[in-house]
């Protein structure tokens, strides 16, 4: 095994784990700030109580988020040296400014929303969720634009062999950015919104007590979720234009990719110069769940006297529908990622040039160590997930007030 | 502008030093706490400030990345072994201190409390392994990678690790007694008077250690700077011990945060006008001003991130106001 593969292998995963933890973030953070923002302007307790248990799900969510998005800043480093010497010039920038402007706010603001609970004053706790969301979107928009670059690098010139940054704002504007961040906005919310619909699907069919607090849940989940697939497939489909243009051998051949690569065989000499075949699979396997998605309008009507829950097999499609989303965006992200291959900044820097000069042991046992200490930290996070929700909203420990011990959530004896 | 820049990820990295210094400080003495709610008075006294305490070292890596290009593929590769252990301890103490009291039976917490302590370990000894290395050079060729991954594993290197350890603990002691309820904050108090002199120890171990090496005293480009360090540290720890002895936690905390600190600034001061030295070739040895990004870039961050950090810097300060003062009965309890 060569240390390019291991490399290559390496990132997939963590990209793969931060990616599935992340796009629950963004969307539930969307619909933590209308819920809160409700519940203060409104004042009914059920709001209060569900931003509190649906607050608990995105925080212990939000944990694995952190830790993949610290492995993958480090790997850059780690493992992709050559990234940063030759294009960390142009790359480097939006990066920086993400976890300057972006990602160092959102968790200093979400330290104290979670410890500001009946210590700070209702507007002011609002307020730090509200920038919670907002930097959100600021990291997700910078991190899109660094991604884009890697796609079409725009705004350089090459000195030295080392590119310099030329045109800050080409890269704002990048044909491969405005329809992709869109892309994946509302993908990140269809993922929250289906979350939301089929937890409360779940209690719902267990006919849990707290009956009205999940019915909502139920209801928001489910519009937020139909109005966003048709955004994502909107979004998705407006990709192909811009994309086809800047990336031609992307969606196989064509006379223009031909001619591409006959440009990159005299500049960088012979070489197999389409993406592997995963990409293509990927984005059609991704285009049939979302159409498959598509469907949740016709379970739109069905919330009309509340017939989703009276029929109840709604219910269940809404729940075994739930992993579809998460498949489709990590399809969506191999067929824009290894769909750049073999390029790490499309006919720039080919990816064997930009992996670190790691020896194969070190690379292997790091993949290895990563991917184990990482797989095992998904998964317990997952099972802790799947315990919260299925606890109900009797008493989270967020926003417990503080005198107040753990409800005893066991049964009572009968025979005390 | 180089050197401002150099100056900022500095700045970012030593206060991640001493700000996250104090939660890995606070992982680590969950070792020695048998007791349940203790573990978890300790965990939320770091409370709402631990979120706030490792955006630091994200931020430095992003200026690290965005500034520093050069510098960021060769540092991170060149001292895998280091960096990689201290990122999984720096992980495993985010997931753990975030995760640890979700389950609600006590064998699963102390099951988490001790990947906190695994980590807090990691964190530290990494750490301290990466500003050792810095101290003793890289096997850095003129083509730009380093070979191998042997270079690291030196005496000096291990005893700075510990000694970075020493000192967290003492760190985070420092800031149980100045944060847990005053009746709480007398054993840990007495704890952290303990500690100090282990952490001198171990800072003077360090000291003989480099001083004997050839490798480090090669590098060091600014003896001065190199030998002001043990100096300013030992002088921290002795004002820490004093002013804990007389009661005065928040000083004690102050003069440990600051030797961490100047840890940091010093590293730095005794490596320029290089950034990382190379042991076998002079002239493959990276410079601040060789390292940095070009021109534009730097103007771009600076004109987008440095009109901004008075914003960074006020919401940490209106985190720390909101929440300063002993933790007590009425704070909110979550981690």
């Amino acid at each position: 095994m060569d240390t390019l593969l291991l490399a290559r292998l390496q990132f997939a995963t963590t990209t793969s784990i931060h990616f599935l933890f992340v796009v629950v973030t963004l969307g539930l953070v969307t619909l933590l700030v209308g819920l809160q923002t409700t519940a203060v302007l409104t004042g009914k307790p059920v709001y209060w109580r569900l931003t509190r248990f649906w607050g608990q799900l995105y925080v212990i969510n939000y944990v694995l988020g952190i830790a993949t998005g610290i492995v993958m800043e480090f790997q850059f480093g780690l493992n992709w040296s050559g990234l940063s010497r030759y294009v960390g010039n142009v790359f480097g920038a939006p990066l920086a400014i993400e976890t300057l402007v972006a990602f160092f706010l959102e968790s200093t603001f979400l330290g104290m929303w979670i410890f500001g609970w009946h210590r700070l004053r209702k507007g002011l706790h609002l307020a730090l969720l509200w920038g919670v969301a907002l930097t959100a979107y600021a990291s997700a928009f910078w991190i899109m634009v660094a991604n884009s670059w890697l796609q079409n690098p725009v705004g350089y010139e090459v000195r030295d062999g080392i590119a310099h940054l030329t045109d800050f704002t080409a890269l704002l504007t990048n044909p491969s950015l405005g329809m992709a961040f869109g892309h994946v906005v509302f993908a990140a919310l269809l993922v929250g919104g289906m979350l939301m619909a089929a937890v409360s699907a779940w209690h719902l069919i267990r006919r849990t007590p707290d009956f009205v607090l999940f019915r909502t849940s139920l209801r928001i989940g489910l519009v937020t979720a139909a109005l966003s697939i048709t955004m994502v497939q909107g979004f998705g489909f407006a990709q192909f234009g811009p994309v086809g243009q800047v990336q031609p051998t992307k969606f196989g051949g064509g006379p223009e990719a031909d001619a591409l690569v006959a440009e990159w065989t005299a500049r960088f000499g012979q070489g197999d110069y389409t993406p592997p075949v995963l990409a293509s699979v990927g984005l059609g396997f991704m285009i049939l769940i979302g159409f498959a998605l598509g469907t949740l309008w016709l379970l739109l009507p069905l919330l009309w006297r509340d017939w989703a829950i009276r029929l109840r097999f709604p219910l269940w499609l809404i729940l075994l529908a739930l992993p579809l989303p998460f498949v489709a965006v990590i399809l969506g992200w191999i067929a824009r990622e290894v769909g750049r291959q073999p390029w790490v900044a499309y006919g720039l820097l080919p990816t064997d040039q930009a992996v670190s000069g790691v020896a194969p042991g070190v690379m292997l046992a790091s993949l290895i160590g990563f991917s184990l200490l990482l797989g095992a930290l998904a998964v317990a996070n997952w099972v802790l997930l799947a315990r919260h929700a299925a606890r109900g909203a009797a008493d989270p420990a967020l926003g417990r007030p503080p005198t107040q011990p753990p409800a005893d959530t066991r049964p009572v004896p009968a025979f005390a | 502008m180089e050197l401002a820049w150099y100056a900022l990820l500095g700045l970012f990295f030593a206060a991640y030093l001493v700000l996250g210094g104090y939660d890995y400080g606070v992982g680590l003495l969950l070792a020695r706490g048998t007791d349940p709610a203790r573990r978890r008075a300790a965990l939320n006294a770091v409370g709402p400030f631990f979120l706030g305490n490792e955006v630091w070292l994200v931020a430095a890596v992003g200026i690290l990345f965005g500034a520093f290009p050069m510098l960021e593929g060769e540092l991170l590769s060149g001292f895998y072994p280091a960096v990689v252990g201290a990122l999984v301890g720096v992980i495993l103490v985010t997931a753990g201190v975030q995760l640890r009291s979700r389950p609600a039976g006590e064998r699963s917490r102390a099951g988490w409390d001790r990947v906190v302590v695994i980590g807090s370990l990691l964190a530290a000894l990494g750490w301290g392994a990466l500003l050792a290395g810095l101290l003793q050079g890289v096997p850095l060729r003129a083509g730009g990678h380093v070979a191998g991954v042997t270079h690291l594993f030196t005496p000096f290197v291990a005893a700075a690790g510990l000694a970075v350890l020493a000192l967290v603990a003492a760190h985070g002691a420092t800031f149980l007694t100045l944060r847990l309820p005053a009746a709480d904050a007398e054993a840990t108090g007495r704890l952290a008077r303990r500690l100090v002199p282990v952490a001198l120890a171990a800072v003077g171990v360090a000291t003989v250690l480099g001083l004997l090496s050839e490798r480090v005293r090669d590098t060091v480009q600014q003896p001065v700077a190199g030998l002001l360090a043990p100096v300013l540290l030992a002088g921290a720890l002795l004002l820490a011990r004093a002013a804990l002895a007389r009661r005065r936690p928040g000083l004690a905390f102050a003069a440990t945060g600051t030797a961490l600190a100047a840890l940091v600034a010093l590293v730095g001061a005794a490596l320029w006008p290089y950034a990382l030295v190379s042991t076998i070739d002079p002239g493959a040895s990276l410079t601040v001003a060789d390292a940095a990004a070009s021109g534009p870039t730097l103007r771009l961050l600076g004109w987008l991130t440095v009109p901004l950090l008075p914003a960074l810097l006020g919401f940490q300060l209106m985190c720390w106001w909101v929440f300063r003062g002993r933790t007590d009965g009425r704070a909110p309890v979550y981690w």
